[in-house]
């Protein structure tokens, strides 16, 4: 007991010096601005992808390849989101302690209940995932528990930052909490407003603020809207109340746009992640921008 | 509660433990143990706070009262499902890819002047069938390896072909980027030898890898790769083979019938832009190669040398929404040996010469599922020997050239549809139409691909 306190007090005050930074591969946005959040100065973050990128069909490109050679840490989504490039970048050029299952391989979709889990599965529903809807960001209470399984992996990787990854997730929940607490409250008054959304990538949010999807613009996960499918669709919003059509960065807006113009339902296009809009610059601004969005046309 | 006892057991802890240096402190050090205290004291009361934060969610939720529907974040924890231990439970990812098709040419005769190929690089069979079925099964070994088949089912001359195309085992574990591989695999030799025949943009092969690879080399052998730790991607790798097939061939396996080294380079340019440059040789001894269904026989030494180049452009980096791909290769066989055309009569006859060919080729989505897509392809041979004049080797002034194009529709990612129209001139006198119409599907496991 006596020699663990004086590790533990000589630990506190002899830092090991000039440790190198750890490298994080995060494949998305929203997990890189996570990363930085709660790694600081003790982390170089590499984001693989952008907001304006459907991430799904993003190729295992040779910048990739080089980033993921230096990683220490792989941050990504999961859920079979990365399947078409992630597997490549990892049997290539990850080392040894990021492959699956090693500490430094973290999916966030492992550490929270996912939506969607279907009971059977078959590709005649399109390209629905066996784990579940994996588009897990849009809920903040999702992020806090995210914060809290990545602050662990940083504990393990790098031992010695132990008390700077503990005082930043700290810090991190002790915004982050306040701050979900507000958006409920200002969320509060969306609840049960019906929306259309162009792919299912906005169940969790639905879900967080008890919105109500009313369509898909897509007829089928992952298969691009058809003019018969936007016709059903045209009828089954009509004469409904639906205050917003949903459309992320990276999806195409002409199916979206057209049936605004026949429904005079507006298009809303959300940040979706982490640099989505000029004013999502951080998963603050994600979600204060998300919810005002809402709000502004469902006043 | 517990948290004034907590902090008396580490204020004690830290007067027991700071007790044999209290004669040396001086205020400094009283100052940094202070604060130190303090930040224990902070740790531990953020822990508790969250602790108690974490309860009234939990609490909060199991009542039923929360405002909003926030049930997904119930802190659940990785092991939301219970795995199953069932017999099943370790099988492999298994993915098959059903490519089929139908064509149907001008010209019976499909001769390359110049050139005698192995039995894969000829003109495919006119008309329906189904051209391969593949089956890939992987999964990884244990902690320290990967195996990975693809067994391939096809239609020759009216027998079905069971052929191993790949069965490989590789490293997950090595670090520095190195991985080593054993078994039989395509060898990295330019871009399209390594990708099996579903993930091509066209319906079939360009002449270059038609000629000098059988349409795809692959071998029995080990093979190591290593991605260099620079900022930009690099790769170098080499290998040693059995000489398993064409353009090796012949080898008795008592010998390493083949090598292949490679070096890689490549980056992104912005969100937008990524590129690739790759060499890479293959060095071959036949013995006995038969070509031209065995009417051509090649004994010496092939080496093989390529260059291969890609690249893909898509706006804001979506490539879902479009792209435009760039791609092309040249080869240079380099062959020291004597042929011996069996049909011409003209014995074995030395032959040191060098010939190349060339392909390049580009793919514009301008949908999420509609690209077209353009190719030119074409070979040089060398003058043959006077011993070879009127053999298949004698290219008779001819350049064989392929003009392709093509269109493909793919509903999701696991379909596609494609109709391809070649111009062939393989040989002087010899011009064929070519209509290609293509099925490419797969059933399993969501396959993954290289740039």
């Amino acid at each position: 007991m006596r020699y663990s306190i004086l590790a533990f007090f000589f630990l506190v005050a002899f830092p090991v010096q000039a440790q190198a930074k750890v490298n994080i591969f995060a494949c998305e946005p929203e997990w890189g601005a996570l990363a930085q959040e709660i790694g600081g100065e003790a982390v170089d973050v590499y984001t693989a992808s952008t907001a304006a990128q459907n991430v799904h069909f993003l190729r295992a490109k040779p910048g990739l390849l080089s980033a993921m050679r230096q990683a220490d840490l792989v941050f990504c989504n999961g859920a079979a989101l990365e399947a078409g490039w992630l597997p490549v970048l990892l049997q290539k050029a990850g080392g040894p302690d990021v492959q699956p299952g090693k500490p430094g391989h973290l999916l966030a979709a492992d550490h929270v209940k996912k939506l969607d889990v279907p009971a059977r599965i078959d590709r005649s529903m399109g390209d629905v995932h066996p784990d579940g809807n994996p588009h897990i960001l849009l809920n903040p209470r999702n992020i806090g528990i995210i914060a809290e399984a990545l602050a662990d992996r940083l504990k393990t990787i790098d031992a010695a930052n132990r008390q700077n990854y503990d005082n930043r997730l700290n810090s991190f929940l002790r915004r982050w909490k306040p701050l979900t607490d507000e958006w409920e409250r200002l969320g509060a008054s969306l609840r049960g407003m019906k929306v259309v959304v162009y792919h299912t990538n906005w169940a969790y949010l639905i879900n967080w603020l008890a919105l109500e999807s009313t369509a898909t613009l897509e007829p089928k996960p992952g298969i691009p809207p058809t003019a018969s499918h936007l016709k059903a669709v045209l009828t089954a919003v009509e004469g409904h109340d639906v205050k917003a059509i949903l459309v992320a960065p990276f999806e195409n807006p002409e199916a979206a746009e057209w049936l605004a113009g026949k429904s005079g339902i507006p298009v809303i296009r959300l940040p979706y992640t982490v640099g989505g809009s000029d004013k999502a610059g951080d998963l603050e601004g994600l979600f204060s921008e998300t919810i005002r969005l809402l709000r502004e046309a469902s006043p | 509660m517990s948290r004034p006892m907590l902090l008396a057991a580490a204020l004690a802890g830290a007067v027991t433990m700071t007790s044999p240096f209290a004669y040396a402190a001086s205020d400094a050090d009283i100052q940094a143990l202070r604060a130190e205290l303090q930040a224990m004291k902070q740790a531990y009361e953020d822990k508790i706070d969250r602790l108690e934060s974490r309860i009234a969610d939990m609490e909060e939720s199991k009542a039923g009262q929360s405002a909003m529907g926030n049930q997904s974040a119930a802190p659940s924890g990785p092991a939301a499902a219970v795995p199953s231990v069932g017999d099943n439970s370790m099988n492999p990812s298994l993915g098959v890819i059903f490519n089929g098709r139908y064509g149907n040419y001008t010209e019976s005769e499909s001769e390359i002047a110049g050139f005698a190929i192995g039995h894969e690089g000829e003109r495919p069979d006119e008309g329906l069938r189904i051209d391969e079925t593949e089956m890939n099964f992987k999964a990884s070994v244990d902690d320290k390896f990967l195996g990975s088949a693809t067994i391939a089912f096809a239609e020759h001359e009216g027998e079905t072909e069971v052929e191993v195309e790949e069965a490989y085992v590789q490293t997950t574990s090595l670090p520095g980027g190195v991985v080593a591989r054993a078994g039989r695999f395509f060898v990295p030799l330019g871009y399209l030898n390594e990708l099996h025949a579903h993930a091509d943009d066209f319906a079939d092969r360009p002449l270059p890898n038609r000629v000098f690879l059988d349409r795809s080399y692959g071998d029995d052998g080990v093979g190591i790769s290593w991605v260099l730790p620079t900022d930009f991607y690099s790769e170098i790798g080499a290998g040693g083979f059995r000489g398993r097939g064409f353009p090796a061939e012949g080898g008795d396996g008592g010998d390493i019938g083949a090598w292949n080294a490679y070096a890689r380079t490549g980056g992104d340019i912005g969100d937008e832009i990524s590129w690739r440059l790759g060499i890479s040789t293959l060095q071959t001894r036949g013995i006995d190669r038969a070509g031209n269904e065995d009417s051509v026989l090649f004994e010496g030494d092939s080496d093989l040398y390529a260059l291969d180049g890609r690249w893909v452009w898509a706006p804001g980096g979506n490539n879902r929404e479009r792209e435009v791909i760039l791609q092309g290769e040249y080869f240079l066989r380099d062959e020291d040996g004597a042929y011996e055309d069996v049909d011409a009569g003209t014995g074995f006859v030395a032959y040191d010469e060098t010939q190349s060919g060339w392909y390049v080729q580009g793919v514009y989505k301008f949908d999420p599922q509609w690209r077209v897509g353009a190719r030119y392809s074409a070979l040089s041979s060398a003058d043959a020997p006077a011993g070879l004049a009127g053999s298949a080797l004698d290219d008779d002034g001819h350049n064989p050239w392929t003009a392709s194009g093509m269109v493909d529709w793919s509903n999701s990612e696991f379909s596609r549809l494609r109709v391809q129209y070649n111009r062939e001139e393989l040989a002087g006198e010899q011009e064929d139409n070519q209509l290609l119409i293509q099925y490419i599907m797969s059933i399993g496991a969501h396959g993954a691909h290289p740039f």
